[in-house]
């Protein structure tokens, strides 16, 4: 054999995977179009393309930067890819107030606003991706939710059943200062002497605000619906 | 290469010794500072393991945070030791196999300064906060084509040497060292500019990064593996390869199936569906390349056991070869669709794999490439059996241990993940003995390399012995030195190990 011949059997077996999955699908995935809603079956009109507010670009960098992705998923699959739809605050809530079982599976309209998505790699930790529900409705009850993620920041083993979380600690978010009349706003309620206090530097508050987006679990049209149809109460 | 013609033996010897010459700073340049960030990646392996079950341990600063310390751990262990290595194994088996001196060591040496300077600027990125966050791809986005432009410096010599080669036969080595050559700057710059250059949908870049991980690890760094021990094989046995055609069916095998591999970490994910599960496919199927080649070169190298069990070089590659018999085995185990992908597709196991590729195959082929390549280059023998020995049994142990926790741990916690009826913590509890036992590990293969970065710092300031008689690990009681009788001048030619 030729080298001419080998080099073209290297890129023959080579370029066509590269071009059947990386090339085409990243040109059509490019731009994702919004879905058109439709009046008989979504019961509303116009488009669905959801946006997210918050600093999401700012929090995804130092999301990314301090790594969260080794341990964290953003990632609710499909029942067929795993069972994460059953648990009951990971996908949605099984039982919100006023919406019902929001659970719904992650779409490709979920990271609006982000340039890589950090589905993870490893699940040491839970998986984010309505981490924001669970915090309003379950974790901070009655409590301000952003403030409570400071403090999971500072110590994720500060409430006394997280004991056993193995999650670092983000204390390097947090500066000492001396407090000028009333408390910050955003200072934490431990830490400091009565001059000083903890509060978030510009990171800590970017990631709190981007977490604080994590509420993939909206009513998605009929055509990006594949749940069961969910019995009425 | 021996011939009945006593003169064309000795021109061989000669070109061989001239080779040998012209490559030992940039060989043993690679050699040592890969050695150097082996130790790097180690350590900061054993701190990233160790906040895995100790989150407590050197949390009060920013640059040792878990998610820092574990990415500057892979990347050094990728760019700094593995992508060293090859370089160090590609230009001298190449300048030997296409019997060319290497006329642009300085061009080498100074590109090799500046990868090495690639990947200082790297890891501090990724220490001081600002990595990119996306997998083996870490380093801040500046460095991706430094990396490149060095890349080429170094290995485009190579090619050239096999173009203007004398004619003769294409060894098996060199099919797979010019695969690997071609295809990684292609998939380097596929990936850098697809994620860093033009915007794309954020999902589909996540896809293209798990792609980049196996790509990486079975387009260039096995092929590399397995043309080096295809070359340590037959060269130090003295025999033929088992079997062309079998040699022929793990390189195709692996050139056609390993380009659809990785993607199977997205399955579920809202990408188009055939992605992930011909990932997963793939991925099982790279059971065949890697069982068909470690079946010819066991076999070659079984063809004399007394050679297998006395040479440095072939011990380290047949442990090699095992590792990746293991690893054509777990790839089947750990990607089937309906019933062990979900569990291990986040769960430590990910991490078991990449390690038993990278250091149970990869990395323990180039110590046996090491082994072989350094006591020509620096016309040195090593000095010591025993430093070798602990080297090896150590390394296999720490590396089976890391395996085997990060793979059963991975299992372990994945059915924990899946049992949705229980809390979640139970799924981290189940992972947590699995994590202990991986920093154990990780401490074992420091320990084992200590030995090894020892006698390579001697060797490379030659202080090896002068002898051409090799170090064999047999201790054979028919000689009056503990190394053997001395041997002739010429230490390159396959039969070094005492011809009985």
């Amino acid at each position: 054999m030729s080298l001419r011949t080998f080099i073209l059997g290297l890129s023959a077996s080579f370029g066509i995977a590269w071009l059947t999955i990386i090339v085409v699908p990243f040109l059509k995935m490019r731009d994702l179009a919004p879905v058109q809603l439709s009046e008989a079956t979504d019961g509303a009109t116009g488009i669905f393309f959801p946006k997210r507010t918050g600093r999401v670009a700012d929090g995804a960098r130092v999301y990314a930067e301090n790594g969260c992705y080794l341990c964290h998923t953003q990632l609710i699959r499909p029942t067929y890819a795993g069972n994460d739809l059953y648990r009951e605050d990971w996908a949605g809530l099984k039982a919100d107030a006023d919406r019902g079982d929001t659970r719904r599976e992650t779409t490709a309209y979920d990271f609006f606003g982000e340039k890589f998505a950090q589905i993870g790699i490893s699940r040491m930790g839970p998986d984010l991706s309505n981490l924001a529900r669970r915090v309003e409705t379950i974790y901070a009850v009655g409590k301000d939710p952003s403030q409570w993620l400071f403090a999971h920041l500072y110590n994720p083993r500060n409430e006394p059943k997280r004991w056993k979380s193995t999650c670092p600690s983000f204390r390097f978010m947090f500066d000492e200062q001396a407090i000028k009349g009333n408390r910050s706003a955003d200072a934490l309620p431990f830490g400091g002497d009565e001059n000083t206090e903890l509060v978030p530097n510009s990171d800590a508050k970017a990631l709190v605000s981007y977490l604080m987006s994590m509420k993939k679990d909206q009513a998605v049209p009929v055509s990006l619906n594949f749940s069961p149809l969910k019995k009425a109460k | 290469m021996s011939s009945a013609n006593p003169t064309t033996a000795d021109q061989d010897a000669l070109l061989r010794a001239g080779i040998d010459r012209s490559l030992r700073h940039p060989v043993m340049f690679f050699l040592t500072s890969g050695a150097a960030w082996l130790a790097v990646s180690i350590v900061l392996g054993i701190i990233a393991s160790a906040k895995v079950h100790s989150p407590g341990f050197l949390s009060g600063c920013g640059c040792f945070t878990y998610g820092r310390v574990f990415p500057a751990h892979i990347n050094a262990f990728i760019y700094g030791w593995g992508f060293q290595a090859t370089f160090a194994v590609i230009i001298w088996l190449m300048a030997r196999l296409s019997r060319k001196e290497c006329t642009a060591a300085g061009l080498i040496l100074t590109a090799g300064h500046v990868w090495n300077f690639g990947v200082l600027a790297g890891l501090l990125g990724i220490l001081s906060g600002n990595g990119t966050g996306m997998p083996w791809l870490e380093f801040p986005a500046f460095t991706w084509p430094v990396l490149l432009v060095s890349y080429f410096a170094i290995l485009i010599w190579s090619f050239i040497q096999f173009r203007v080669r004398p004619e003769g036969h294409v060894y098996i080595s060199q099919w797979y060292l010019l695969a690997a050559m071609i295809w990684f700057p292609w998939i380097f710059i596929t990936v850098n500019t697809l994620l860093h250059c033009i915007p794309g949908h954020p999902l589909m870049a996540a896809g293209i990064n798990a792609w980049y991980k196996s790509a990486l690890m079975f387009l260039y760094f096995t092929p590399v593996a397995l043309g080096t021990a295809y070359y340590l094989a037959p060269k130090v046995t003295g025999r033929p390869v088992y079997s062309y055609t079998l040699a022929k069916l793990g390189f195709w095998s692996l050139a056609i199936i390993a380009p659809w591999a990785g993607m199977q970490k997205l399955a579920g994910a809202p990408i188009p569906y055939f992605l992930p599960y011909l990932g997963a496919a793939a991925t099982v199927m790279l059971f065949v390349p890697a069982i068909a080649a470690a079946i010819n070169l066991l076999r070659t190298m079984m063809a004399s056991p007394e050679i297998l069990s006395a040479s440095p070089s072939l011990r380290f590659t047949s442990a090699g070869i095992g590792g990746l018999i293991l690893l054509g085995i777990a790839a089947v185990f750990l990607n089937l669709p309906d019933s062990t992908l979900p569990m291990t597709q986040f769960s430590m196991s990910g991490y078991g794999f990449e390690i038993l590729t990278l250091y149970g195959f990869f990395s323990f082929v180039m110590f046996g490439a090491v082994y072989f390549i350094v006591p020509r280059v620096t016309r040195r023998e090593w000095l010591s059996r025993r430093l070798i020995k602990m080297h090896f049994l150590l390394s296999i142990y720490g590396i089976i241990s890391v395996a085997m926790f990060a793979l059963l741990g991975g299992l372990e916690q994945g059915i924990g993940q899946e049992d949705w009826r229980q809390p979640w913590e139970a799924a981290a509890t189940r992972a947590y003995p699995y994590a202990l036992g991986t920093t154990l590990a990780w401490c074992v293969i420091l320990f084992s390399n200590v030995f090894f970065f020892f006698h390579l710092t001697l060797m490379w300031l030659r202080l090896g012995r002068r002898s051409s008689h090799p170090t064999l690990l047999a201790v054979t009681h028919s000689h009056a030195s503990p190394h053997g009788e001395e041997g002739d001048i010429d230490n390159a030619g396959p039969g070094h190990a005492p011809a009985h």
